[in-house]
This record gives C-alpha cells, sequence and structure tokens, in this order.
C-alpha cells in the first residue's frame, strides 16, 4: 500500500508552512513581474467545435 | 492553507525571467536585440531556446553560426543541468531579469556537451530518471513500465504537460508502509566553489533506529559547513527550486515534493550575501 508523508492541514508543521510561504514569495519574486513576458514553450490550445 | 499536491504544481511551473543578449564578438548584419523569455525552472536550456536560436539568426549570416551554448558573468552553463539549478547556482541574489549571453562561436569543448538535437536532452533526462529508480526501488518501478511510459515522462517534460507528466510520474514516488520512504534518496549537491561538479552518495531516508533523516542529516554527512555552528552567523544558503527549507525539513518529503522531473533532488549551496 503506497504511503504518503501527507498530513491534514492542523497538522501542518513549521517546516511545511515555511516552504508554502516561501514557494508564494518565489513567485511574486520572479513571475508575478514579468507576466508579460513570451513562455518559451507554447501551450497549443485545440478547441473542439461539434454541432451536436 | 496550501495542499501538498499544490508544491508539485508549484515546482512545476516556476519560471525564471530572462533577457538573451548575443554575445558583442558575433558577427551580425545588423544589431540584434535582446530577446525575453520565461523559462521553466524544471527544463532543459537547448530544449526551450529555439525562439531564441530564431531570433538571432535573422541577424547572422549562416556561415558565422556554429552550435549555440550560453554564458553567464562568464560562467559557460551546462545545459544538462536543470535551467533552476544553474539560476540558483550562478545568479540568485541578483536582480530580475537574468541576463544570459548567447554565443555561436568558440564552442567550449572542455567545459559543456554538445547537444546537436532533442534526442540528447531525452536520452540524459532518462538516463537520470533510471538512475533515481536504481536508487530508490532498485529500478523495480522504471523497469515494470512499457517504452510507451517512458515516453510520457519525456513528453510532458519537453511540451510542459504537468497531468501528462505526473501520471505516470507518481508510480516513480511511491513506496511500501514498512520501508517507511525510498530505499536510497537521489539527490546531488551543487556548490560554486568547487571543481567537483556534484556531491552525491548513498543516503537513506530514513536512520537504522526508524527515525526520518531531514535536511540537516543529509548536510551533516554531505556537507556540514552548510550547517552554521550555534551563535555563528550562517555562511551558506541551502537552495532548492529557488527556496531555503527548513533544515528539519524531511528528506523523503523533500524527495517527493521538491525533486526535478528527472527525480533527483538537487540541492545548491551558496555563500550567504554580504549586503
Amino acid at each position: 500500500q503506497p504511503m504518503s508523508l501527507s498530513v491534514a492541514p492542523a497538522q501542518t508543521a513549521a517546516w511545511r508552512r515555511q516552504i508554502f510561504e516561501q514557494l508564494n514569495e518565489r513567485t511574486k519574486r520572479e513571475i508575478d513581474n514579468f507576466r508579460h513576458y513570451e513562455q518559451a514553450i507554447e501551450q497549443s490550445v485545440w478547441v473542439k467545435k461539434g454541432t451536436m | 492553507m496550501a495542499d501538498d499536491k499544490d508544491v508539485l504544481r508549484d515546482v512545476w511551473f516556476g519560471r525564471i525571467p530572462t533577457c538573451f543578449t548575443l554575445n558583442q564578438d558575433e558577427t551580425t548584419e545588423r544589431e540584434a536585440e535582446p530577446y525575453y523569455l520565461l523559462l521553466p525552472r524544471v527544463s532543459y536550456l537547448t530544449l526551450v531556446t529555439d525562439k531564441v536560436k530564431k531570433h538571432f539568426l535573422k541577424v547572422m549570416k549562416p556561415e558565422d553560426v556554429g552550435e549555440m551554448w550560453f554564458e553567464y558573468e562568464g560562467t559557460p552553463l551546462k545545459w544538462h543541468y536543470p535551467i533552476g539549478v544553474l539560476f540558483d547556482l550562478h545568479a540568485s541574489n541578483t536582480v530580475l531579469p537574468w541576463t544570459i549571453t548567447v554565443h555561436f562561436k568558440n564552442f567550449p569543448d572542455r567545459d559543456l556537451l554538445h547537444c546537436p538535437s532533442n534526442s540528447v536532452i531525452e536520452a540524459h533526462f532518462m538516463s537520470s530518471i533510471k538512475e533515481a529508480d536504481a536508487l530508490k526501488h532498485k529500478s523495480q518501478v522504471i523497469n515494470d513500465m512499457q517504452k510507451k511510459d517512458h515516453k510520457q515522462l519525456w513528453m510532458g517534460l519537453q511540451n510542459d504537460k504537468f497531468d501528462q507528466f505526473w501520471a505516470m510520474n507518481r508510480k516513480l514516488m511511491e513506496y511500501s508502509t514498512e520501508d517507511g520512504g525510498f530505499r536510497y534518496i537521489p539527490f546531488r549537491i551543487y556548490q560554486t566553489m568547487s571543481d567537483r561538479p556534484f556531491i552525491q552518495k548513498l543516503f537513506r531516508p530514513v536512520s537504522p533506529e526508524g527515525n526520518a533523516h531531514t535536511l540537516s542529516d543529509l548536510l551533516k554527512e554531505m556537507y556540514p559547513a552548510a550547517i552554521p555552528n550555534e551563535g555563528e552567523q550562517k555562511r551558506y544558503q541551502v537552495v532548492i527550486h529557488g527556496i531555503e527549507p527548513l533544515l528539519e525539513t524531511p528528506l523523503q518529503w523533500l524527495s517527493e515534493h521538491l525533486s526535478h522531473p528527472d527525480n533527483f533532488l538537487h540541492i545548491c549551496i551558496i555563500p550567504t550575501p554580504s549586503d
């Protein structure tokens, strides 16, 4: 049976909280001010249209 | 409150804003404008820079164009390290965007591997995954997969498809309750001031007494200088994906959540900046 170290939010340890917080800060620092930049990998979007 | 699954998304969708400029010594027919891109932290430079190449080739004669390579402040950038590792190791604590110089001549054979096509990147990526699974599960999981499953891992990375990649990668992250973790943790520790490319040794996620090993336990054994003595100022930053996890973070959790798609936990040790 696969096991994981995931726990409920109530048990959130300091180390886990700190990782969530730092990842949020990283997004602010590295991405939020640069959203106008082009993405290196284009995400092709397929739109399927049907009449039914 | 965030969920552990969100960490996987944050890791995957990490981006480095980058400004590519052409090396001044390149022969051009007119001035080359810089090119700006958001680079995926978990991918490889030569896999995501087709647009950069196309942009600069517009101002160059075909006879002046050799294999493209990248440099940051005099350091040739190894395409076979993940982009995020290159940034954290050489350029963290610098002002964004990251400015990379693009070269088309004088390829530094002593520092860089050649990368003539994406199949070379694919081979490197798959061999890292296989090595990681040899450490984690004695290769049992990767060997049980079919060729198309291996392809799904690679295509997921190449096309930035999180769901496609993780549908398969989750199998490489499983372990039994009685084991309490992987057999060994696939990790690599990088440092700037060393001729050694990285530190990689066997290290288990759980001690013989059954206690979960932490990031601190790993560093104590592999790089003790990275752990500050009591009352002493921190000399090094221990950086994974641009963040500094607390030293008490369990290593097994880090391996499951902060490993790169190649299934290795890449840890950068960089001198603390003196302000």
